[in-house]
């Protein structure tokens, strides 16, 4: 056997090449150029040698070995195009075509049809047949035409299947498929998702989930790798079916959670009509989550996007030009005292558009009010969070961990990327570890499943620790107690996993803000990973809540997580943009547009804080969509999204990451930094007179280590370490709390707890399923998750309007029984902005119209 | 059929990739199907998705998906069956029955299969009811067969 690394000589028709060994006779054919048809192997994938289109002839061997099966021999001489091959591709192509409906492959009049194709008449005139969303991108028609087939001299054997069009984001034809094993194979050895299968056999095989489950039943995660590498029109994408070939791409970072995975955008004319995965190494792999794979272009090219500015007047739309939008603003700004100004900021928005925010807030305004929405996300825990987010472990070092510790994580449609680690981890020998009172994606691979009772988590997590520091003090002899006893129950092995493992690394999922005292739970993941020397990785769900903190958007933070009540960095800033720098504290952050206080001017970035107008004399919304219509806005300014803009965000790892500009923002709108800066210079303000927004980052490189310059920003190696003394170490940063009050127990006259948690998925304030179809289907929100008990003593079952009434407010949310839900205790998720105020709440509950 | 007795079933294995048809042909041989709760069972046990072991049962004829009716029914299929009326008497079958091969009557009565060759060609057609051979038969004598097996 010749090993790997040396090279061997063969000879691919009549030409002698030097190829490595262990290579397949198809990979070295394309190494050197030689074109052999193929439609089941695809790069990634094992050879499957299903479609037998890529069969050769080898001397001395029998038949007709397919070339993507067989490895190349030292001397092997093979022949790729002999006669004799091309009439056998082209009787069994004419087999697959039987199947498969394909008038525009051999329709005589295929040249004349595409001529006329294009033209608009009034008339019905047939210009040309289009069956296949694939049209024009379809690897069968290639290799069909590469082949030679012009006609079929077989019976036609179509299959008549129904179209499968239940699921979101993409529909299945089956009428089409080739059976060639792509998307089972990148479910099974890529995604590990394991959602597809072949069903039946012979002529009967289909492929699909288990029974005639659809694939949000059978587990499927709605990545869309199925999708891009299916060679004919089977599967297709719903949004982009008939949109043809893009024109060009951009690669860019994408923003809806904080793992920052690099796509490929995909640009028709002055649209973007689709994302694919890039290949980074060091983040996505390849490989993306519903959310950037499908979201992106209805997010983007919504109808309801804001073109131009407007003022609203007694309910009045009054549409304006930008300059007369700016100086509106100038005017009201000008007039607004410090204190009496606020501004929420988005945590999904440009590290520039960030910096320029704060100093906007700081250097114009003379006010240290600004904040983001994580003060209310992260509630109480939001200290403990940021705590654990400055030394994030990196998905490099989740590659190597041995044992990795999931709590509260599903992966199937947040940061599914990170799930596809996990399990290609586990693949490799990692063992994973998942707590989780709710069942989960991890569920299959994980090694043991700890479900602590819902409420439960911190005492668990306590117990957990206690039995890790039990196994290892009695551990004298390491070898000797590996085996798992069969007295043990789960906490008992996992804790002995853990002491055991040589490197650990803890994932804290979402979930984790659902549970009923996070900030605690949080607490007590920091002391595990500490006495476990585990790393921990946070994942945020907001994609630049890095970014936010590291640029100052915060009252308690200035640029490069300085605290800003440090009078030397408020002198260094004031020299550095030519200004005083407030020296004053706030008690205003989010809390305060939360719980009503009003103030003279509200100015929202890119955020939705609340449901109806928060209290303010003048609000500014700037965003990319309208606010609702209950939402009395005083001045409306259309933003760029993140796909019309360039700079950069801080990802999750802490890793810069460069935001590339795709395509113009529709209409008048303009990025956040630069309308904040026509304004400002309106106001007649200096050090806002930015050409671009590469002298941005140029400033904020002065201020903030890791930043230089954007053409500077090599993706590939940048780790931007978040300093520790930048951000907690020294008592400098300490955010105040959004507080947990404890007067919520339960009672005679509201016997029930509910607890709420906040949507996850958001773009710049917007719950994403308001805005993107088929997420409507995928992100149950706004339903009551309620216990067997409680559900049979109120006489509900699933599906049930439920009205729940507290002190405070009344609303109704459909019932949803889970087995894991403990009694007493109701839980919600809701989109930002119904959240009523602070967990929990007593309630109690009756069912609708009864 | 309930958890445990899955559970008890499971228990006779280790828990290996490998013993899915193992498993599989126990689960038949014991409840004479593969229900749909024996695979979310199994699914755990073994780490393999539901999606993945159906796949693998599907593929081999032996694992059927349909509760067995109290009795069954084979209608032959081969070759000296077919020259002599075969497919006449799976339609008939199918028709009085209303039930497609491979399915149970709804009733549970009987369940019906379309076999390749019982072995006594001499007596073409032939049907097999449980254990019985019914042989040199017609749609009449068919249908009056039927009403014998509750």
């Amino acid at each position: 056997m010749s090993k790997p690394s040396e090279t061997i000589t063969i000879n691919i028709d009549n030409q002698f090449l030097q190829v490595g060994a262990g290579k397949t006779i198809l990979q070295a054919a394309e190494q050197n150029h030689i074109y052999i048809p193929t439609l089941c192997a695809y790069k990634d994938l094992t050879p499957f040698g299903g479609c037998r289109m890529c069969i050769v002839e080898v001397d001395g061997l029998r038949g007709f070995p397919t070339a993507c099966t067989t490895p190349v021999v030292e001397g092997m001489n093979i022949r790729t195009n002999t006669v004799q091959l091309q009439n056998i591709r082209s009787e069994i192509l004419q087999l697959i075509l039987s199947e498969h409906p394909c008038s525009c492959l051999i329709c005589d009049e295929q040249e004349e049809c595409k001529e006329f194709s294009g033209t608009i008449r009034k008339a019905t005139v047939t210009t040309g047949c289009r069956y296949c969303p694939n049209d024009g991108q379809c690897e069968l028609a290639e290799v069909a035409k590469k082949v030679g087939v012009k006609e079929i001299n077989y019976p036609i054997n179509y299959r008549y299947y129904r179209v499968e069009r239940e699921d979101p984001f993409y529909d299945r034809d089956y009428n089409l498929c080739i059976l060639c094993g792509r998307c089972i194979r990148m479910c099974q050895e890529i995604r590990a998702a394991n959602a597809l299968t072949f069903k039946q056999r012979g002529q009967k095989t289909v492929i699909g989930p288990a029974y005639n489950r659809t694939h949000i039943e059978a587990g499927c995660e709605f990545c869309g790798a199925c999708v891009s590498i299916c060679p004919t029109g089977a599967l297709s994408e719903k949004t982009r079916k008939w949109e043809g070939k893009a024109e060009r791409e951009e690669i860019t970072t994408c923003a809806l959670c904080g793992v920052g995975c690099q796509v490929h955008l995909q640009i028709k004319g002055r649209d973007i009509i689709g994302a694919l995965p890039a290949d980074d190494p060091l983040i996505n792999n390849g490989q993306l989550c519903v959310k950037g794979r499908f979201c992106i272009p209805e997010l983007i090219n919504n109808h309801q996007r804001l073109k131009k500015p407007y003022r609203a007047h007694d309910g009045l739309k009054i549409e304006l030009t930008f300059e007369q939008a700016i100086e509106e603003a100038a005017k009201k700004l000008a007039v607004c005292p410090p204190n009496e100004f606020g501004m929420i900021v988005s945590q999904n928005i440009t590290n520039e558009d960030l910096y320029i925010a704060q100093k906007f807030t700081r250097a114009v305004m003379g006010s240290n009010n600004i904040d983001t929405m994580a003060r209310i996300y992260y509630g109480a825990g939001l200290n403990n969070y940021v705590g654990l987010m400055k030394s994030s472990a990196t998905l490099e070092s989740l590659r190597k961990a041995a044992t990795i510790l999931c709590i509260g994580l599903d992966t199937r449609y947040g940061g599914s990327v990170v799930g596809v680690e996990l399990r290609m981890a586990n693949r490799k020998g990692a063992k994973i570890i998942t707590i989780n009172s709710h069942p989960h994606n991890l569920s299959i691979v994980a090694h043991t499943w700890l479900k602590p009772e819902s409420g439960e988590e911190v005492g668990f997590i306590q117990s957990l620790a206690r039995l890790i520091g039990k196994a290892k003090s009695k551990r004298p002899d390491a070898k000797s107690e590996t085996k798992p006893h069969p007295s043990d129950n789960d906490i008992e092995t996992a804790a002995r996993i853990l002491a055991e493992s040589s490197s650990v690394i803890i994932l804290i999922g979402s979930d984790v803000f659902k549970y009923l005292n996070s900030p605690k739970v949080l607490e007590e993941i920091g002391k595990l990973a500490r006495s476990l020397q585990a790393e921990i990785m946070p994942l945020p769900a907001q994609n630049n809540f890095n970014g936010a903190l590291l640029m100052g958007a915060y009252p308690e933070l200035l640029p490069g997580g300085f605290s800003s009540a440090r009078k030397d960095k408020q002198a260094q800033l004031g020299e550095i943009w030519g200004s005083q720098i407030p020296d004053w504290a706030t008690s205003w952050n989010a809390e305060a547009v939360m719980t009503g206080k009003r103030m003279k001017i509200l100015y929202l970035i890119g955020e939705v804080p609340l449901r109806e107008r928060p209290a303010s004399d003048f609000l500014i919304f700037q965003n990319l969509y309208p606010p609702e219509s209950i939402y009395r806005t005083d001045l409306v300014l259309p933003s760029a999204a993140f796909t019309e803009i360039d700079g950069t965000f801080i990802n999750g790892e802490g890793r810069l990451q460069r935001v590339r500009k795709a395509v113009e923002p529709p209409g008048f709108a303009l990025p956040d930094w630069k309308i904040l800066c026509l304004i400002a210079q309106k106001m007649g303000k200096k050090g806002f007179d930015f050409d671009s927004v590469d002298d941005v980052h140029k400033e904020i490189s002065c201020q903030v280590n890791g930043f230089s310059s954007l053409d500077n920003i090599k993706r590939e190696t940048v780790i931007m370490t978040l300093e520790p003394a930048c951000l907690t170490g020294k008592s400098d940063f300490a955010i105040d709390p959004y507080q947990a009050p404890d007067s919520g127990k339960a009672n005679m006259e509201f016997p029930y707890l509910l607890h709420t948690a906040i949507s996850e998925h958001t773009y710049r304030g917007f719950p994403l399923a308001s805005y993107v179809e088929g997420l409507k289907k995928l992100f149950i929100e706004a339903t009551l998750e309620i216990s067997p008990e409680d559900a049979k003593k109120a006489g509900l079952i699933s599906g049930d309007e439920v009205i729940v009434t507290s002190a405070k407010f009344e609303k109704t949310w459909p019932a949803r029984i889970m087995a894991e839900q403990t009694a007493g205790i109701l839980h919600v998720t809701l989109p930002q902005g119904e959240v009523p105020g602070r967990n929990p709440y007593p309630v109690r509950i009756r069912k609708k119209n009864v | 059929m309930t958890v445990m007795e899955y559970r008890n079933v499971l228990a006779e294995f280790q828990g290996e990739e490998g013993e899915l048809i193992p498993i599989l042909q126990r689960i038949q041989e014991k409840f004479g199907y593969i229900t749909e709760d024996a695979i979310k069972n199994i699914s755990p046990f073994l780490k393999i998705s539901e999606n993945q072991i159906y796949g693998v049962a599907s593929f081999y004829s032996q694992f059927r998906f349909t509760e067995p009716g109290r009795n069954s029914i084979k209608v032959c299929m081969g070759t000296a069956c077919h020259m002599r009326g075969g497919q006449i008497l799976g339609e008939a079958v199918e028709r009085e029955l209303d039930v497609k091969p491979g399915q149970t009557t709804k009733d549970k009565r009987f369940d019906f299969h379309r076999v390749a060759c019982l072995g006594c060609c001499a007596l073409a057609p032939v049907i097999q009811v449980n254990e019985d051979i019914r042989s040199r038969m017609n749609v009449i004598k068919l249908k009056e067969m039927l009403d014998k097996y509750e």
